[in-house]
Parts: structure tokens; sequence; C-alpha cells
């Protein structure tokens, strides 16, 4: 029992540990140097505990939608994807990488479907990072 | 009617099987080029054209310039336009592989077309040239056809032929907008250059369609006409002394006169065109035919190192002067090139000459 | 047993812990790929509002200080190819002939012409590359910035010869293989494309400066919005005797040097 509580509270202790963490990482990110001008770097966090669409879409047409976002992005500078349910999204391939994080996430579909996607020729691929 | 061009003599499938064994050859070197990238090729960053370019430049000329066969409707020349539609189309072809060759990401080709850029003259020529491809093609097929029923051509391959011409001029017009778009090149910032071009594509065009016509003759003794040869002779020749004008004005702007071969290129063109203009050239086949191949290399000469070089090699590196040197995986690539056009129009000219074999069997 | 099984308990809950929370906050995420967080300037950008610009202060540069170059290519990922003929350069530097070859050199003194220049793309507000490239993947954004579209460019290398100023770099050979020091912010590019200086528009989106300016330990660049007329940049310009590369092209650079 003692040790269930000892185990409870440094579980809480190592959350705090990183919540500061973060708080740190943040505050850090915000010293960088800025544009002297307006407007001043308000970056705000995303919510990727909630999808972007359906699973199903998502299954079926997620190669429009990374494309539709190159395009929108590169060519018109439009940024921010907002889901059917009004959460918002930077369209990136980091958005989706950072909450599909298994590393195999696109390599076992892709090697199973015989498909080769070019993604990786330029941008980093979960495979090779660190 | 395809057929026709699997059945031959010995020396049509020599033939062949060399020209096929060239073009394998290439696309080895093909292979090799794309697996390790344009680094195999001479180019670099101060060269960043080379002998695809000029290759393509050449043959766009040729292709192009094969319409004043159809501009001048005369009785001479009538054997002669199904043989001139089918090198416009070989050299079409030509000209857009050298194009896929030069290119970094071929596999994105297709870009030109679904996300065109209508300010590129680069865009244009693409579109030109492969609606040329098809219109020449597809007419010069129709008119064997119709040879072939003994009837006249239906009337929309006429169209297609006038078609064909306005395509020609778009071609030369956006080549030579292409070598112009490039502000920083001076030689190549010149009004003269589109009329040079088309000039030189118009007497290389010519000339090398009549020594097409004499080797026809030679080997299955079909003869366009001697009359007809004559008329493309003479328009060469003009076409050839216009051009020599032209470079020789050129030659008058600072270093142009220091590029190499350029001397020996224009000698040899001026020779040519003094040998086409003599009555006895007319009488003298290999004398004929030497003088128009000695046009032909003149004008591939300029091409290459005239255009080439003095248009890039000069200027942009700023006083240093880095030389290009095709490497043996471009020259490899360049003859499987080659041999592939030559391989379309043989293969179609020998369907020609089989129709006409049986009018006259 | 009992410890090793709470061990690895407290350890799998606390990475996991760890773990969501990065990736809720999007500053952390498993593995670190580009970032996640939306940018400064989330809304559709309006075209011709900003036209972004740089302003050199040729007298501020050191002649051996290489951070500007070094910064901007670490953090693109531009390869160092060692031979001239496969060489890539976003930035670099060169001397007053090539910076300046049709300036009048007459009246220039001898520190000037021995001293060395920044040279990057100048983002011409009439770009001849945008202007001759068949795809349009070199393009005029927004912001005045030229970028190359590396998703749609086909490798046909006509924008090269069409750049008076030597700015863009053609991809002769594979670069992942001669990418010294990988950052994972940013993506590589592949053989077969051309590339050039982005004016750190992956960076500006962050609200940062460009990575040459801010590594510059004298301050000799300034970066702004060009139709502002209250930019630092604008004010600079209007202070000082500037001079553009080859003006007399009719390019309209939107990099500047005070001499």
């Amino acid at each position: 029992m003692e040790v269930m509580m000892k185990s409870r509270k440094l579980l809480w202790l190592v959350t705090f540990a990183a919540f500061s963490i973060v708080v740190a990482l943040y505050v850090f990110r915000n010293g960088e140097a800025e544009l002297s001008q307006k407007p001043l770097a308000r970056v705000s966090a995303i919510d990727s505990t909630k999808c972007i669409a359906p699973k199903e879409f998502m299954r079926a047409n997620h190669m429009q939608v990374l494309q539709g976002w190159e395009r929108s992005v590169v060519r018109e500078g439009d940024r921010v994807h907002i889901a059917s349910n009004g959460s918002r999204f930077q369209k990136s391939l980091g958005t989706c990488l950072g909450c599909h994080n298994n590393r195999l996430f696109c390599y076992n579909c892709h090697s199973y479907a015989n498909v080769k996607p070019k993604c990786w020729n330029c941008h980093l691929s979960p495979m090779e990072t660190p | 009617m395809i057929e026709k061009a699997l059945k031959g003599n010995r020396s049509y499938w020599i033939w062949t099987v060399f020209l096929v064994a060239l073009i394998a050859s290439g696309l080895s070197a093909y292979y090799q080029q794309r697996w390790f990238g344009l680094t195999v090729t001479g180019m670099g960053r101060d060269a960043s054209r080379g002998m695809y370019t000029v290759q393509f430049t050449f043959f766009i000329g040729v292709a192009a310039s094969v319409v004043m066969v159809f501009l001048r409707q005369q009785k001479e020349l009538t054997e002669t336009v199904i043989v001139a539609l089918f090198m416009a189309a070989s050299a079409a072809l030509m000209s857009m592989l050298f194009v896929v060759a030069d290119m970094g990401k071929p596999d994105r080709l297709l870009n030109i077309i679904f996300y065109p850029n209508p300010r590129s003259p680069v865009f244009w020529e693409f579109l030109f040239l492969s609606g040329y491809l098809a219109t020449t093609i597809i007419a010069g097929w129709a008119m064997l056809g119709a040879e072939k029923k003994g009837v006249q051509p239906p009337e929309w391959v006429k169209l297609l032929i006038y078609l064909s011409i306005l395509l020609a001029f778009g071609i030369l017009a956006a080549t030579a907008l292409i070598y112009s778009c490039l502000p920083d090149l001076n030689f190549w910032l010149t009004a003269v250059l589109a009329t040079r071009f088309i000039a030189s594509a118009v007497a290389a065009g010519m000339a090398l369609l009549i020594l097409v016509t004499l080797a026809l003759k030679k080997t299955t003794g079909i003869d366009t006409g001697k009359e007809g040869r004559e008329k493309l002779a003479m328009i060469a020749t003009y076409a050839g002394a216009a051009h020599i004008l032209l470079l020789v004005v050129q030659l008058f702007t600072p270093f142009y006169s220091n590029v190499p071969l350029i001397w020996f290129a224009l000698i040899i063109g001026f020779v040519s065109v003094i040998l086409l203009l003599l009555p006895s050239s007319k009488k003298s086949e290999p004398l004929f035919a030497g003088a128009c191949a000695a046009l032909v290399l003149s004008l591939l000469i300029e091409k290459s190192t005239g255009l080439l070089i003095g248009g890039e090699l000069v200027p942009v590196p700023l006083a240093s002067i880095v030389a290009y040197v095709p490497t043996s995986t471009e020259l490899f690539i360049a003859a499987g090139i080659w041999s592939l056009g030559a391989l379309l129009f043989t293969a179609l000219l020998k369907v020609v000459v089989s129709v006409k074999m049986e009018h006259v069997g | 047993m009992m410890n090793e099984q709470r061990r690895e308990f407290i350890k799998k809950t606390t990475l996991g812990v760890f773990a969501g929370l990065g990736a809720a906050s999007g500053l952390v995420p498993a593995f670190s790929l580009e970032k996640t967080a939306l940018p400064v300037w989330d809304e559709k950008p309006v075209p011709g509002k900003i036209r972004w610009g740089m302003l050199i202060d040729t007298r501020k540069c050191k002649e051996d200080c290489q951070q500007c170059i070094a910064a901007c290519h670490h953090e693109h990922n531009v390869p160092a190819f060692k031979n001239r003929r496969e060489e890539i350069r976003w930035i670099w530097k060169n001397s007053y002939r090539n910076v300046f070859p049709t300036a009048d050199i007459a009246g220039v003194s001898k520190e000037i012409q021995n001293r060395t220049f920044i040279s990057l793309c100048n983002h011409c507000a009439d770009s001849p590359c945008t202007q001759i490239c068949p795809t349009g993947a070199t393009f005029k954004r927004w912001d005045g910035i030229v970028e190359i579209d590396y998703h749609r460019c086909i490798g046909c290398r006509f924008c090269m010869p069409a750049c008076p100023y030597g700015s863009l770099s053609f991809n002769w050979e594979d670069p992942r293989t001669e990418i010294v020091d990988p950052v994972t912010a940013y993506p590589t590019r592949q053989q077969g494309v051309v590339e050039k200086c982005n004016f750190c528009s992956n960076r500006l989106v962050k609200g940062l400066l460009p990575a040459c300016v801010e590594a510059c330990p004298e301050q000799a660049l300034v970066f702004g919005d060009l139709n502002d007329p209250r930019s630092d940049i604008r004010m600079l310009l209007e202070s000082n005797v500037t001079m553009q590369r080859k003006p007399e092209l009719g390019t309209k650079p939107s990099v500047f040097y005070i001499i």
C-alpha cells in the first residue's frame, strides 16, 4: 500500500517535471529572435487529440488531403486546416506524424499495398528520424 | 499499312538492327543518367545547357523548316510532300526526346500540361511541338493511305497541313523567344536571332531533305524528281546565304568572333552555298550531295559552338570561361535519340516505298 | 520482481504522459519532425500586401566571416558539394566586380573593390526565372518572395541562365549524400530539381527573421516589408544611398546594398 502511494507521488512529480519542461520549452521558443515589425510571434498550440477527418475518409483520401495541403500552403499561403468540428490544424506532414507517431505508421500500410510514395525523397521519413 | 515496314531486304534489316543496337546503348546510358543524375553529363553550374539543347534546337529547326515544301505548292514538289511530312515528324520526335533527356525529373514531364505557365515560351514550345508531331504524322499517313487507294487525299489533310504550317512558325518563334528571354546573355539578346533561326533552320532542313531523297533514289530507285530537288536546293541556297549574312553581321559583335570553330563553320557554309549556286553541281550528283552535307555540317557546328558557347559561356561566369565537353554518356544518349528518329523515319519511308512500288509494279 | 514491474510501469506511464503532453502542445512530438504549431500568419494572405526585402550594409560585413552562409545552409539542409560544377548555394560571397559587373568601376576605391559582397536571390519584382518556368514551379508569392515549388519542378533548368544573378543551383546528383549536419525541421531537396534562397519563408511564417539576418554578428543585414513606409528597411533606404544589382535589366530586385 505504502509502495503504491510512493509510486503515485513519484508519478505526479514526474508529470509536473514534464509539464515544467514543456513550459520552459515554450518560453524558450518565444525567446528566439523575432521580427521587429508586427505581427509578433503568437504560436498557438495544436490540439492533436482530435482527428482532422474520420478514419475511413482518411484511409481512402489521405493522399488527396496531403496534396491539397501541399498546394494551398505552397501556392496560396493558406496554412490552417479547419476540421468539420471546428478544430484547427497546421497543414503540415508534421501535424499528421505528431499524432500518428508510430515510426511504422506510413510504412506498414504502404509496404503491404506496395505503394511507393515520393514524400520521403525530400521530407524526413519517420523511419529515419533520430 | 505498317506491316510493310516489317518486310525488307538484307541491307534494310542490317540498317534496322544497327539502329536498334544504338537505341539500346542509348537506353542503357539514359538509365545511368536517371540513376546518378545529370552529373554524368558534362554540364555544370556555369554551363547549364549542353549538347541536348543544341540537338533540340537543331532538330526543331529541321522539323519546322520542312513547311517550306508545303508552302510552295508546286508540281515539282508534290512527290516530296509525304517524305517531308515524315521527316518533320521524326525530327519533331527527336527534339522532344532531347527535351526529355535534358530534364532532371522527366517523370514530371506532364506538369507542363497540368500546370501550364502561359507566360513561358518553353510551355508554348512544348505545346506547338507536340501538336506539330501529331499533325505531320497524321497528315502524312492519310496522304499515304489515299495514294495506296489511288485517290485524292481527303480535304481535312489540307487543313492539317495548314495547321502544321502555323505550328511550325510558332515553334521557331518560341525557340527564339526562349533564347532571348535570358536577359543576361548578351549574345542571345539580339533581334537578329529569331530571323537567323528561321534562315538556318530552313537551310538545314532543305539540305537534309535533299540528302534523304537522294538516298531514297540510290537505295530503292524511288525518285521524287530532280526538279523537286533543285527547287529544294534553291530554297536551301537562299536561306543559307541569308544565314551567313546574318552570322557575319553578328560576328562584328565583340567576343562572338572568338568562339571556337565558328570561322570553320562559316567557311564551309560559304563554300557549300557557292557550290549549290554553280550550275555544275546540278549535273554532278555527288557534288550536289556533298554541298548539301557541308551545309548541314556547317549549321550543326554553328548551332553547337556559336549559339551555345557564344551565348552561355562568355558572359555568365564573368570573365571565367568554363569549357563544356560532352561526356560519353551524353554522346550515347544523343546517338540513341538520333537512331530512334532515324528508325521511325526509316520505317515510315519503307511504307512509302512499298506503296509506291505497288503502283509501279 | 514486484520492483521491476513497478519500475517498468512508471517508465511507461511517465513516458506516455510526457509524450502525450508534448504532442498535445505540439512542442515535443514523439520524434522530432517539422514543428507542428499554428503559424503566425494563420489567415490567408492578401496578395501584394507585403513585399519582403533586404538591405545589406556592406561596410559592416567582415571579409572572413561566413556566419550568415553557415546559418542559412545549415537551416535549409543545403548540401556542401566541393566542386564548382555541382556547387549548390543559397547565399554566398563574391567580389565587387562579380556582384556589380555593370556598375561604374572608375570612381570606386580600392578598399571597396577588395571588399566581399553577400549575394543571394534578389526576389525580383519582375523576375525572369518565373517567366520562363514552363510549369510555374518557380513562382512569385503573395509576399514578393520568389519561391520554388519543389513538388512541381521538372528540372528543365531554363531558369538558371534566365537569372542574371546566378542565384539558382541545380541538384546534379542526390543532395542528401553531401548534407553535413542535417536538420529535421526543414526538408531536403532531391536529385533533378533546381533550388535557391527562399528568403526564409519557413522562418517568416513562424515570426522569425531570416537565418542570415539573425546570424550576422555585425547586424549588417536588415530585413523587412518594402511596402510598409514605417518599416526599418524603408527608413534606412530613405536615409542612405543604396544600390541594386544590374538595375538596367529591369528586374527590380528586392535586395539593396549600401556601399
